[in-house]
Formats: structure tokens, sequence, C-alpha cells
């Protein structure tokens, strides 16, 4: 047996026996065993911090509220059923856009799609086209066909609408002599 | 001894997995056997009544709620501790925060909510008030993990092994920790005074 005074346990070492005896090492357990000295610090050490948790234990006001769990849960549809609405709604939104943009590509003629370009001179010089085509021929060429005008001066209608003088003047005659004869 | 907490951890642990497959009855049955504990626990770390009942109510709303994640039933209780233990560093780094906008500090007001419905005991009730400042203090001079490793293992009486389940760190890890807070704390505590005597 060693002599006590020779081997006491270290105040770092009472410590560890505090926390684990096993972190002592072989020699320094064995002497715990037998040195009363260094038994009693270790077990001053653990009565004074299980006092502390003793006092703490009774110092806690009691629990004055009753716990309450949440309300049970209403089960949720499943996985599939609940992505439905959603899937619906997105093909309907996607198909409602495919009806649209086709639209406009059978509406917009090429010239409307250069018209909305950033490009100004090419929106200019459309316009400067169309106001030149009007011009020239404010008819269209369905409507062009039906006046029957081949770009000249037509001679017969001209004279339906200003008759020549001596045609009119025996017109005139001949009405003048019918009224005379009766 | 040993062979009552191997029934208790027994009986947990077949609670824990009865309320797990959706048995109401069983969680309310978990929630008397833990709620004082748990309540305990968060009046450690908050010094406030009002706040302790209603943090221990979250604790086990959230618990409740995420029983379906606990794959090992047997580790109920570390599982549990782990929740409370996040709930109240959420809640004191809530009211760091606020305290520093306050123009009365929230430890000023905590302090005087201490003792309120404990006793009508007046002598009591200051005795109680004194022990925990002397609590705080010791406390206080220790670093946030070796205040939450001493505080587990003597306060609120959880072993090594627990302790290291709850915080999620290694055991060695933990009794370093704990070594550091003893070597602190003995030195100038209230508390310690007998034990220094022997040393002497």
């Amino acid at each position: 047996m060693k002599s006590q005074n020779q081997a006491h346990l270290k105040e770092e070492q009472v410590i560890w026996a505090v926390i684990d005896e096993k972190e002592l090492t072989g020699e320094d357990q064995q002497h715990l065993l037998e040195c009363q000295l260094c038994k009693r610090k270790v077990e001053q050490l653990k009565a004074e911090l299980q006092e502390i948790g003793e006092t703490a234990m009774v110092s806690v006001p009691p629990l004055t509220k009753n716990i309450t769990l949440p309300p049970e849960e209403v089960p949720q549809a499943s996985y599939k059923s609940r992505w439905l609405p959603s899937f619906g709604a997105a093909a309907m939104a996607g198909l409602v856009l495919f009806v649209y943009f086709l639209g406009m590509e059978t509406t917009m003629s090429p010239r409307f799609i250069a018209l909305q370009s950033p490009d100004t001179p090419m929106e200019d010089e459309y316009l400067m086209e169309e106001i030149f085509e009007m011009v020239e021929n404010p008819l269209s060429d369905a409507l062009y066909q039906i006046t029957g005008d081949n770009g000249g001066f037509d001679e017969d209608f001209l004279e339906f609408i200003v008759p020549d003088i001596q045609e009119d003047f025996q017109s005139n005659n001949f009405i003048e002599g019918g009224i005379k004869q009766c | 001894m040993a062979t009552e907490k191997n029934n208790i951890a027994l009986k947990v642990a077949a609670l824990a997995e009865k309320a797990r497959d959706g048995n109401r009855m069983s969680f309310q049955e978990l929630v008397s056997i833990f709620q004082e504990d748990i309540h305990r626990l968060v009046y450690y770390r908050t010094y406030s009544q009002m706040d302790a009942e209603d943090i221990t109510q979250e604790v086990f709303v959230q618990a409740y709620r995420k029983l379906k994640s606990l794959n090992d039933t047997q580790r109920f209780r570390p599982w549990l501790y782990s929740i409370a233990v996040n709930r109240c560093n959420d809640f004191l780094r809530k009211r760091k925060l606020l305290s520093l906008l306050q123009f009365k500090s929230a430890q000023e007001q905590e302090f005087m909510e201490t003792g309120k419905g404990m006793s009508n005991n007046y002598n009591e009730t200051i005795a109680k008030k004194r022990f925990w400042k002397q609590v705080r203090s010791l406390l206080d001079k220790l670093s946030a993990m070796e205040r939450e490793v001493f505080t587990l293992r003597f306060m609120d009486h959880r072993n090594i092994n627990e302790i290291a389940a709850i915080l999620d760190k290694n055991e060695s890890t933990v009794k370093t920790h704990l070594y550091r807070a003893l070597n602190k704390v003995r030195k100038d505590s209230v508390f310690f005074q007998e034990y220094r005597e022997s040393l002497s």
C-alpha cells in the first residue's frame, strides 16, 4: 500500500473522479479506493453538486398549465389527388396560351410583324409604300375589275355624261316639234 | 434501482412507438411522464415561470408533430430533451436581442418574476430567490457549452451518455466541457465552501 501523503490525488484528478472514475489511471483508481482523504474530497464535491441539483428541483415553481396537444389533423387527400387541381389549372393555362399564340401567327402578316419590330425606318418605308399604293390605285383589285376601267377614258361613258351639242340640239327640236304636233 | 430504470425505459419506448403510430393517448401518457422534467429543464434556463410553461407547451407540441421522424423509440427521452434544449436556446437568443432594445432588461424582469406562485411563505420565497441568484452567478462564469453540460449533468441529472445524445456530441467532448465547468465553479462559488475547506 502506498503512502497516502506521497500519492494523494491532485485537484484535477478529484474533478475527473467526480465526472467519471474510469478517466483516472488504474493506479489513481486504486488509490481512491484506499485513501480515505481523497475519497472524502471526491464525495464532498459530489455531495455539493448533488445539493445544488436537489435544491434546484424543489425551488422550481410547480407547473400550473395543462399541456394541450394540437387537434388531430384531418386526413388530407392523397398525393395524386392533391396535385390534380393544380395540374388541371396548369393545363388550362397552357391551352389558353397555345390558342392565343396560334391565333396571332395566322392573323399577323410579315409586314405587320415588321411593323411591330423596333426598327423604325422599316416601319416608315412600309407606310410610305402603302400611301403610294393608295394614291395610284385607291380601289382594291376586285373592285377595280367591277368598274371595268382599262386605265384610259371611256368615250361612251363621257358622251353619256356630257352629250354632244348637236345631238342635244336635234333632240330638243324633236321634242319641241312633238309638242307642236300635239 | 437499475431494473426499475430499465422498466421505465421500456415503457417509454413502447408508448413512443404507439404514439408514433398515431395513438394520441400514448403520447398523452408520455406528456404526463415528462412534463415536470421538461418544465424544470426550461426553468433552469429561463428562470421565468411563465416562459417555462409556454416553452414546455411548445416542446410537447413540436414533439407530437415530429414524432414520426424518430426512428429509434428507445431514444425518445434524449430526443425530447434535445427539442427542449434547442427551444430554450432559441428563446434565450430572442430574449437577449429584446433586452438590448428594451429599457428594462429581460433579466431584471425575470428576476422580479422569480418566486411568484412558489409559496406564500415569505422567507422561503426569499431563500429561493437567493438560491437562483447564486446559481445564475455560478453559471455566468461558464461558456455556453460548459453551462449546458453542467446543467444537464447536475441539475437535470442526466448521465454522460444521455448528455452526448442530447447535444449530439461525443462523450469525451462532454466530459472535457464538464471538467472545465467544474474547474471554474469550484474556485469561488458559495456552493463549494466545504469542499474548498476539505482541500486546505
